[in-house]
């Protein structure tokens, strides 16, 4: 099966900020989570991946075409859903079927009403007076109107509440029951990613720190506590970050059963993504 | 391309829509002879020519193109569409100015062939606006090419008076156009029409070369 999303050595320089060496490939049947926080890189790849910037170097394609030698066709199948909605105020829903039945080869009328109903969009409404949810929903209507095999979501349920959040990802999940669909999607919302994501790459600083099966993640990471003179007993190749706070310190291991038959003694339970993201953002390298 | 050219009507329908009004209400002032069919002509051409421009500024309140320029179009399509819009809304006024004069050759007995002139001209001049201030407005943003805009509309104007007021343009100028051969007159104002949408080849490429450096 062709991998959704390949991408070889991705780099991107602005001067102050760097994307580098990203090597990710997204198969075909599962969900990404980029996550990372704010100026990681996340919307920089995207934007790389989506041609919206000249990347320095690297290799990226999508459904196994060139993003950058066969770009119209590389896109052909990819629906987009980005941060805010593009879409004019002075548009209805129904114009927005209209502008974009031409522009995708598979353009589906049937299904855009479909979604409209199941999101409960009126169609004759002029987009100005949507909410931020209705208007997400509208996005998200549309990038799957011309049925896609790739979605690609930057920060797509910011800003949303729970309800809507919630009615997003179970599009998801229902859109990846076919094996040959596939979706990237950013987010700060660690929540959302543990609920629907079947892999996870953190970005830092510009760098993949960990891409990995979001189950392993979760099954075999662990956050240890302990005091501080516990904490000098503990061999450092043990230890992935560590946090050091006045009650006591904290370390993130990656192998927690392991670190667990090593250090009977000490206290290693489950950890989660946010968890994750704040030792490595916030913790001390070991 | 069709899709995006529908946008941009989609997205102006309520300023075309006025903007009709407006120009029906000046072919009735032309019809009335309360002005002349060559201000008309002139206006309408500027008005409607403005629209392309338009178009840029509703497409950065919705910061339009970062979508766009993610679909799968490609960024010398997004430039052919607004190009085609402009040169759509060319042929609007154009057909537009064409039929009043028509009418008003009926009506009033106002010479075709003259207002025809008038009307290559003005065609020549909003195309030769567009021109300029297409690639001005991928490389500025509209906000900043504004000024220009009113550099491009106004100078000529400016310098037409202050040609005339310094004497450099008299009555005898337009008495020897008029006396000029009728080919080499027409063949002038084909030219005034023609070159302006030759130019719009070169514009079209230098407002590609200069999307294709952007950045969304």
């Amino acid at each position: 099966m062709t991998n959704a999303i390949e991408i070889r050595d991705l780099c991107k320089s602005y001067g102050d900020f760097s994307l580098r060496h990203i090597n990710l490939t997204l198969p075909g049947g599962s969900i990404m989570g980029l996550i990372g926080e704010n100026g990681a890189g996340k919307t920089t790849t995207i934007k790389c991946i989506l041609n919206l910037i000249h990347r320095d170097g690297g290799e990226i394609s999508l459904l196994g075409h060139d993003n950058l030698r066969e770009e119209t066709l590389a896109k052909q199948d990819v629906g987009v859903v980005l941060d805010e909605c593009f879409f004019h105020d002075s548009l209805r829903p129904r114009d927005v079927g209209r502008i974009l039945a031409p522009v995708f080869q598979n353009w589906d009328h049937e299904l855009y009403g479909d979604y409209l109903d199941q999101f409960r969009l009126p169609a004759n409404k002029l987009i100005k007076e949507f909410s931020r949810g209705m208007k997400m929903k509208l996005s998200l209507a549309a990038a799957l109107a011309h049925h896609p095999r790739l979605l690609i979501l930057d920060e797509a349920t910011a800003g949303l509440d729970p309800l809507v959040r919630d009615e997003i990802l179970d599009e998801f999940l229902a859109f990846i029951q076919d094996e040959d669909h596939a979706i990237l999607i950013s987010s700060h919302i660690t929540s959302d990613l543990e609920k629907a994501a079947d892999y996870i790459t953190y970005l830092h600083q510009g760098q993949i720190v960990l891409s990995e099966s979001k189950d392993v993640i979760l099954d075999s990471y662990g956050r240890m506590a302990c005091t501080a003179g516990q904490l000098e007993q503990i061999d450092r190749a043990d230890l992935l970050r560590v946090r050091r706070g006045s009650f006591g310190c904290e370390g993130l291991v990656s192998d927690r059963a392991a670190f667990r038959r090593k250090y009977p003694d000490l206290l290693v339970e489950k950890t989660t993504l946010e968890d994750i993201m704040l030792f490595i953002g916030k913790g001390e390298a070991v | 391309m069709t899709g995006l050219i529908l946008k941009d009507l989609l997205v102006m329908r309520k300023t075309v829509r006025s903007y009709l009004i407006f120009l029906l209400l000046y072919a009735l002032l032309a019809v009335f002879d309360i002005f002349p069919l060559s201000t008309v002509t002139a206006v309408t051409e500027l008005i409607i020519m403005m629209l392309p421009l338009s178009a840029f500024s509703y497409d950065d309140l919705a910061k339009w193109d970062r979508y766009a320029a993610a679909l799968p179009l490609g960024r010398r399509t997004l430039v052919g569409a607004r190009y085609c819009f402009a040169l759509l809304m060319a042929a609007a006024a154009t057909l537009f100015c064409l039929l009043l004069s028509v009418l008003l050759s009926i009506v009033q007995g106002a010479l075709l062939a003259e207002s025809i002139v008038s009307l290559a001209v003005c065609l020549g001049y909003g195309i030769l606006i567009a021109d300029i201030l297409l690639p001005l407005c991928y490389k500025l943003g509209v906000e900043r090419a504004r000024p220009y805009m009113y550099v491009v509309i106004f100078v000529p104007v400016l310098l037409f008076f202050g040609a005339y007021q310094l004497g450099l343009i008299s009555s005898g100028t337009f008495a020897a156009l008029e006396a000029l051969p009728e080919a080499a007159l027409l063949a002038g104002v084909g030219l005034a029409a023609l070159l302006p949408l030759l130019g719009m080849g070169i514009s079209y490429w230098v407002s590609c070369r200069i999307m294709e450096g952007k950045e969304f």
